[in-house]
């Protein structure tokens, strides 16, 4: 239990502690008196409250602020105070957000000893303007001048009885704080500059009106302030403004030199202030309602003069020297170093000259340009420990007098025609010493004068006939000099030596401009001593046309020519020419365009010529003026509607020709544009329409024609020869029937008795043409309407036939019955009246082919008297005549033609229609099948036409002339027969 | 409009010198004045001089509206109530010389507290540049010397005097009073610029009809000047 083991001696001290503590406790309390004699003094301008009052001993003290009227705490704090050892008066200062004018303000304090307070002391009020007593409306804090960026609380105290409206900062209408019955505030943060009569802040309490004004602004900064001297003897001080404080009027910047007023331009930003002496060191104090700022410098006088500029100038002068001369204001500049620049200026340039020295009062100018007029300033500075340049003088001026002028630049450009023309530049007015009157041109050999002429000062050209210079020389070397002359004399002479020959250049290169010249360069040439000359002019120059030139020192072996006559789209001949004792030598020539541009015409007469089935299309070329630029070829179009498609590019710009082939039959527009590199030109059109030639469409018809010609004369060449096979092949003869007893010849009708099995039905036609006959088979007996609708077919009954000539239509007509024309191909084909066991049935052909009118009209005849025998014999017993019902006749005219036509006109067109032909010899065969006529019905070969063709050899051949080939072929193979 | 109250803080700041009270005559008074001197009288008719006031009335309206643009100050803006020129009321007893007395005094009136009032601007806010607002202001006060002038030949063609200068005194307290202070002296000025325009031509119809009367006094005075 050691440790509870307290000695005696530890129990004592605890126990005095305790009681010592205690004892201060009570002592304490005792002490914190309440604060005595409170005493309020303010200083409204800061709007700070100084608060005193009487405390004991106490350090620190609570301190409450109150506004008095609606008892609100403005301020409460604990704060240390102490004691002022003479008035024994604890003091405390505190600053107000508002001003103090605003409303009434309560101050207590009390002691404060940690914890321990004493009682409040008694009630201090500071009363402000919105007492009763005080009915006007007032603003506060009049006409305070602040900071920019600072905050101000401004109150407004209404008029007793008014009411309150608004309170506006500038035109700004403000959120208001209401502090007492009558005070209302506004705070306004980060203020802006101010214009010059500030910044107004008004109070609307209807119906009055109060305000104050606010002046926002900066100190004063002013900055570069230096003093210097002009006479040795006072100093000017300078300074610049610096930032504008954007306070005005009175309450603008105030500065002092050495405490010294100064006055000063309120408009100029650059301040001067004058000190009668100079006093080595100068204070500089810049002052306005927000601070003040001082600027300090100090010099030798010597070190900071600035002389004053030289006045009194007079000038004498001479054709190219000139002397100035000017005084000083001060004569302490006499022993002053000085420095000074004068700057000249003539109508053409403007020179500066420097001089130097002790009180320099004159300068001399050489190297001026006679007959010209001069325009100088001066001003100077010290020489040692130069501090700046004093002003310039007023200007002086003087003319230079009159000089013999420059010798005039001298070029000459040979004409082609034997002429060459001397040309010379103006002279300027540096050159010219004063206004030319004339130019003198001597042209002499060997020093012998070989002519001389007096020229107007206006011309600059001559032109000398070669041929005839050259007669007078005799060491062909002619030289000419060129005087310019004024009123100070001539002008040293400019040589040229005359080329009595025209040489054109034997090489011309392009040359590119760029950056705004032609560069050229060359080789070096040892014969060029004396340099080289470019001219240059319009390729397209024309004698006596304008010409320019330069001159170039012989280091130089490359220049860029640049003038401002040179134009777009123009060719510009460059030649370089070698200078020497003797004629210029060409030595080389360059063409260029400054700019090219497209061609300002087209290519000229564009022609498109068909050659079979490709075009060829020619032009001419552009004439050199209107390229504007170098030709880089050409490209063909040929029109798609409104389109341009390109064809071909050519890149030979001396092409004048090409050729577009693998075209078809149509029209084409081809346009042809050049182009350089600037574009192309708006090109040339031209149209062609592409034909199959004439001649090969007649030649294929002559070659067909030919061919088929050759083919036929072979084949019947062919079946001529090889007639008896052919004959053997395709036409066998048919073996004669041999027949009992005789077949007499006489002509009668033929009576032909079908076999029972074979019936034919005769179409009875009554219509007789006489330009046509045809056989007829007449039935042997009238059969009703029945009959004639019948096709051709077997009868049960055997049929008596007679057969006589009848006419039949010439032209075509289909076979009515399909089945009959295919059993019988073979007989369409021979053209012959095919007999079968069927009866008499008629071939195709016989409808196909047409019967010749004479052949015609002689069996016509023939058939007459076979038709009359049998009207005469026929009693019913052979056939009658077959008639057209619906066509009656008188007699017994041929058969129409039209009944043939029309299947449907008649019952008779329904019969069966013979064969138009019927050969007078078969007769005798018919004959011998009478009765029966077994012939009809037997099983004859369908080749056999034997008697179906018309006799005789004349009557092949007309045939021939009249039918097709195949009619030709079957007549010849029948002729082949016989 | 016209100002419906007067507030009466800036009655009593702005001590108002009626020219009556510096002794100035008025048409009874018979106090002999001077002439301008160079001044073409026989150019000068009331016609004349009215084209001069209307046009001063206008310079006065732009005048004006520069100044509230400067200072923020609202069309509605209540100035004091009340005339800073001090004349004797207008009465139907005046006669046209009478009238015409009363507008020459208001009217130098007019110009001496635009000149102080030009005066007290430039010493408090002046920052040596001139602006629009300054310029017009210059050219308002040229008018109305012009106008003044006009007035004073009319004046003596009807062989009435002249009245001096009077010295009209300010004092104001703050400088938004100043401000205010100007205002109103603007205010005054287009008010006796259009008082003047009306009366001059008044004077004009009233000098036409009676053409061979108003010879009447000229020659009178003309025969006590050949005296």
């Amino acid at each position: 239990m050691s440790c509870f083991n307290v000695s005696p001696f530890t129990l004592v001290w605890l126990t005095c502690v305790v009681l010592g503590l205690l004892v201060g406790h009570t002592h304490a309390q005792v002490v914190l008196t309440v604060p005595q004699e409170l005493s309020l003094s303010p200083n409204k301008s800061t709007q700070q409250l100084s608060i005193s009052w009487l405390g004991g001993d106490a350090t620190y003290f609570d301190l409450m602020i109150l506004r008095t009227e609606l008892n609100e705490t403005v301020f409460y704090e604990t704060v240390s105070s102490r004691v002022n050892p003479l008035s024994g008066r604890h003091h405390w200062t505190w600053t107000s957000v508002e001003p103090l004018e605003c409303t009434s303000l309560s101050v207590q304090v009390r002691s404060r000893d940690g914890q321990a307070t004493s009682e409040w002391s008694s009630t201090q009020i500071l009363q402000g303007n919105d007492i009763p007593s005080i009915e006007k409306s007032q603003m506060f804090p009049q006409d305070r001048i602040v900071y920019v960026g600072s905050n101000t609380t401004f109150c407004c105290i209404v008029k007793e009885g008014n009411q309150f409206d608004t309170i506006h900062y500038g035109s700004t209408v403000m959120n208001v704080t209401r502090l007492s019955r009558r005070t209302y505030t506004i705070t306004v943060t980060n203020q802006m500059p101010s214009q010059p009569s500030g910044t107004n802040v008004f109070c609307r309490n209807k119906p009055d009106l109060c305000g104050t004004v606010v002046f926002v602004g900066y100190p004063p900064q002013p900055s570069d302030f230096a003093c210097e001297t002009k006479d040795l003897k006072s100093a000017v001080c300078y300074w610049n403004e610096g930032r504008d404080t954007h306070l005005y009027g009175i309450r603008r910047t105030l500065y002092s030199l050495n405490n010294r007023t100064c006055v000063v331009s309120d408009t100029e930003k650059h301040k001067q202030c004058a000190s009668a002496q100079w006093e080595g060191t100068w204070t500089l104090k810049a002052k306005n309602d927000l601070g003040q700022y001082t600027l300090s410098d100090s010099a030798e006088i010597r070190h900071r003069v600035h002389p004053v500029a030289p006045q009194e100038l007079t000038s004498v002068a001479f054709s190219s020297n000139s002397t100035v001369q000017w005084k000083w204001k001060y004569d302490s500049y006499a022993s002053l170093a000085l420095v000074c620049e004068v700057v000249l200026t003539s109508q053409e340039f403007e020179k500066k000259y420097t001089f130097s020295g002790v009180g320099l009062q004159s300068a001399f100018f050489s190297d001026l340009y006679p007959d010209e007029e001069y325009v100088g300033k001066v001003r100077c500075g010290a020489q040692q420990n130069f501090w700046k340049w004093g002003n310039w003088s007023e200007p002086f001026n003087f003319k230079t007098k009159v000089s013999a002028p420059d010798p005039p630049d001298v070029w000459m450009r040979m004409n082609g025609d034997d002429s060459v023309q001397i040309i010379w530049k103006r002279l300027s007015r540096k050159q010219s010493h004063g206004r030319i009157t004339g130019f003198i041109v001597t042209l002499w050999s060997s020093e012998e004068d070989l002519q001389q002429n007096h020229f107007s000062a206006n011309t600059l050209t001559v032109s000398i006939n070669l041929t005839e210079i050259s007669t007078l020389s005799r060491d062909r070397k002619v030289t000419a000099s060129i005087f310019a002359k004024n009123a100070g004399g001539l002008s040293q002479p400019a040589n040229l030596v005359l080329p009595l020959h025209f040489t054109e250049p034997t090489v011309v290169s392009r040359v590119v401009y760029s950056d705004g010249g032609f560069p050229l360069s060359w080789q070096s040439d040892a014969n060029a001593p004396c340099g080289y000359v470019v001219d240059w002019h319009d390729a397209f120059c024309m004698p006596n046309c304008s010409v320019e030139w330069i001159k170039v020192a012989a280091e130089i072996t490359d220049i860029s020519i640049e003038s401002v006559n040179f134009e777009p789209g123009v060719r510009y001949n460059l030649s370089l020419y070698s200078c020497s004792s003797e004629a210029p030598k060409l030595l080389h020539r360059w063409q260029g365009y400054m700019q090219e541009l497209v061609p300002s015409s087209a290519v000229s007469q564009l022609i498109a010529n068909q050659q079979d089935s490709a075009v060829l299309l020619t032009w001419k070329e552009i004439p050199l003026f209107n390229r504007r630029g170098f030709l880089q070829g050409y490209n063909i179009y040929i029109s798609n509607g409104s389109q341009l498609t390109l064809l071909a590019n050519l890149l030979d710009p001396g092409r004048r020709e090409y050729r577009v082939q693998g075209l078809s039959e149509g029209s084409y527009k081809f346009t042809v544009k050049a182009y350089t590199s600037a574009g192309e030109d708006t090109g040339t059109t031209s149209s062609i329409t592409l034909e199959t030639p004439i001649y090969r469409f007649i030649l294929a018809i002559l070659a067909s024609l030919g061919f088929t010609s050759l083919f036929m004369v072979v084949v019947a060449f062919f079946c001529y020869k090889k007639r008896k096979w052919v004959k053997t092949a395709f036409y066998p003869d048919i073996p004669e029937p041999k027949l009992p007893g005789d077949w007499s010849r006489t002509q009668r009708p033929l009576d032909v008795k079908p076999s029972p099995h074979s019936m034919v039905h005769i179409v009875e036609k009554p219509e007789w043409d006489s330009s046509k006959e045809v056989l007829i088979a007449i039935p042997e007996d009238n059969e009703g309407e029945d009959g004639l609708g019948d096709e051709p077919a077997d009868t049960d009954e055997p049929t008596s036939l007679r057969y006589y000539n009848q006419v039949v239509d010439e032209r075509p007509i289909r076979p009515r019955f399909p089945d009959s024309s295919l059993s019988s191909t073979s007989s369409l084909d021979s053209g012959r009246t095919d007999v079968t066991y069927t009866g008499i049935q008629t071939s195709g052909s016989s409808f196909v082919f047409q019967l010749d009118s004479e052949a015609s009209s002689e069996d016509h005849k023939q058939q007459l008297a076979v038709e009359h025998s049998a009207s005469c014999e026929d009693g019913g017993l052979g056939y009658r005549p077959q008639m057209q019902p619906s066509a009656p006749s008188d007699d017994m005219g041929p058969m129409s033609a039209e009944a043939f036509d029309d299947p449907q006109g008649g019952p008779g067109s329904w019969g069966y229609k013979p064969q138009c032909s019927w050969h007078l010899d078969s007769p005798v065969e018919a004959e011998e099948s009478a009765g029966f006529a077994p012939s009809l019905g037997s099983p004859t070969s369908v080749a056999s036409t034997q008697f179906l063709l018309a006799d005789g050899e004349e009557h092949v051949e007309e045939k021939r002339q009249s039918s097709t080939a195949a009619t030709w072929f079957t007549n010849l193979l029948s002729s082949t027969k016989q | 409009m016209r100002p419906a109250l007067l507030e009466p803080r800036a009655r009593s700041t702005v001590r108002l010198l009626s020219p009556f009270l510096l002794g100035a005559r008025g048409p009874m008074a018979h106090k002999p004045t001077s002439r301008s001197a160079g001044s073409d009288r026989s150019r000068t008719t009331p016609g004349r001089a009215a084209a001069v006031a209307q046009l001063l009335h206008h310079e006065c309206s732009v005048l004006l509206e520069l100044y509230r643009k400067k200072e923020s100050f609202t069309k509605d803006l209540t100035v004091a109530d009340g005339h800073l020129v001090s004349v004797p009321p207008q009465s139907s007893q005046l006669d046209d010389r009478d009238k015409l007395w009363r507008l020459h005094s208001a009217l130098l009136q007019c110009r001496s507290l635009l000149e102080r009032a030009a005066a007290r601007e430039e010493e408090e806010f002046g920052s040596g540049k001139k602006g629009e607002y300054e310029t017009q202001r210059n050219t308002v006060k040229d008018r109305l010397s012009y106008l003044i002038d006009s007035t004073g030949e009319l004046l003596r063609a009807a062989d009435g005097k002249t009245v001096s200068t009077p010295d009209l005194g300010v004092e104001v307290k703050s400088l938004f009073e100043l401000k205010l202070w100007v205002y109103r002296v603007f205010h005054e000025v287009e008010y006796w610029a259009k008082t003047a325009s009306t009366t001059l031509q008044e004077l004009s119809v009233s000098a036409t009809e009676a053409k061979p009367r108003a010879r009447i006094p000229r020659t009178r005075s003309a025969r006590s000047a050949r005296r």
